[in-house]
């Protein structure tokens, strides 16, 4: 049984945009993982799971 | 002649839904429409989850019936090795978890080696008198377990169990990389992966998938390291970055391209058979 990807999801209080992180690229991210894409500042924390329908307004943050 | 890779696919699995991926088959008709239409392009083994009427994974023998016996009757060409799943529901009962394999003894039926949380979020129970149940339940029912290890953990727990006679030689190991609270996805795991399952299990057939960010990664390094592939929705419900999967026949057909153009060839469900040492 596998769950597909986790993510976490933020918004940024700076810039207000909201945005998501693959918990499996936290190796990759380093401590970059969970900062804003948009103006680099730290995330606030919403929540986290499995990828839902209505998650498309959270910008999917790559390397 | 070329060396032949043996593609999995993984129709349904246990969270996607429709609101996920309209495309991923849910009803036993619908599954093993799928499961035929996989296997015409080139999958070997058939990896199934059931889910009820409401969409939730199930461990419900009834389903599986169903679905298996739609499968044979209307595709009867359809020489597809059947995997069933023993994990499809978190909180399905150490019976409910084993009924449908002593029932309808497919080739293959899923042993997950080990405990873990699930999506941080609830708990993927495989406690040890389970494991020692459905090893010993497996050899009796000849359905050769695959063995899905998360970590490396997973494979030394494998490795004690095959030394207390619960599970028998040669192993076939499905590697999953990538899950939450499970080894990331990444070459240097998989490596890592491969290495521990030579030294505790030498002998073993081994297939791999990853999921999201490494799907690919882990389908180009399972080939090029000599393993074998798993695909489909209960893993991937995306084709590529913001692109949904139309079917899971499209995964298989990606897949069967990889592995030609390394070199080899998709094997088939009789190939499969004798790699894997089914039947025996």
């Amino acid at each position: 049984m596998s769950w597909g990807p986790c993510f976490m999801y933020y918004h940024c209080q700076e810039c207000k945009q909201k945005f998501k992180y693959a918990t499996d690229l936290i190796p990759a991210f380093g401590d970059r993982f969970g900062l804003c894409p948009f103006c680099g500042k730290e995330g606030v924390f919403e929540k986290d799971g499995a990828r839902t329908p209505d998650d498309m307004e959270y910008a999917e943050v790559e390397e | 002649m070329a060396r032949k890779t043996i593609i999995t696919v993984a129709t349904t699995g246990a969270w996607p839904k429709k609101e996920n991926n309209p495309n991923v088959p849910m009803t036993p008709q619908e599954i093993a429409d799928d499961v035929y239409s996989c296997w015409q392009a080139g999958a070997a083994i058939a990896h199934l989850h059931m889910r009820d009427d409401e969409g939730n994974g199930t461990m419900s023998t009834e389903k599986f019936r169903e679905t298996v016996t739609l499968l044979r009757s209307q595709h009867p060409d359809c020489d597809i090795v059947l995997n069933l799943t023993t994990s499809g529901d978190l909180n399905a009962t150490d019976e409910t978890r084993q009924a449908h394999l002593k029932e309808l003894r497919p080739e293959m039926g899923s042993y997950d080696c080990g405990s873990m949380n699930w999506l941080n979020s609830s708990l993927f129970l495989n406690p040890p008198k389970f494991l020692e149940e459905l090893g010993r339940n497996m050899q009796e029912w000849n359905v050769k377990p695959e063995i899905e290890v998360f970590d490396p953990g997973m494979i030394a727990n494998a490795a004690y169990y095959l030394k207390k006679g619960v599970l028998k030689a040669p192993l076939h190991f499905q590697m999953c990389m990538g899950c939450a609270n499970g080894i990331p996805g990444s070459m240097k795991n998989l490596v890592f992966m491969k290495e521990t399952m030579d030294t505790l299990c030498p002998g073993s057939t081994w297939s791999c998938f990853g999921v999201g960010h490494c799907a690919m990664e882990m389908t180009y390094g399972a080939v090029a390291m000599g393993g074998h592939i798993r695909v489909g929705m209960e893993d991937n419900v995306m084709y590529a970055k913001g692109q949904l999967a139309e079917s899971n026949r499209q995964l298989v057909e990606r897949a069967a391209r990889v592995i030609r153009e390394f070199g080899n060839e998709p094997a088939t469900p009789s190939e499969a058979r004798e790699i894997l040492g089914l039947g025996k």
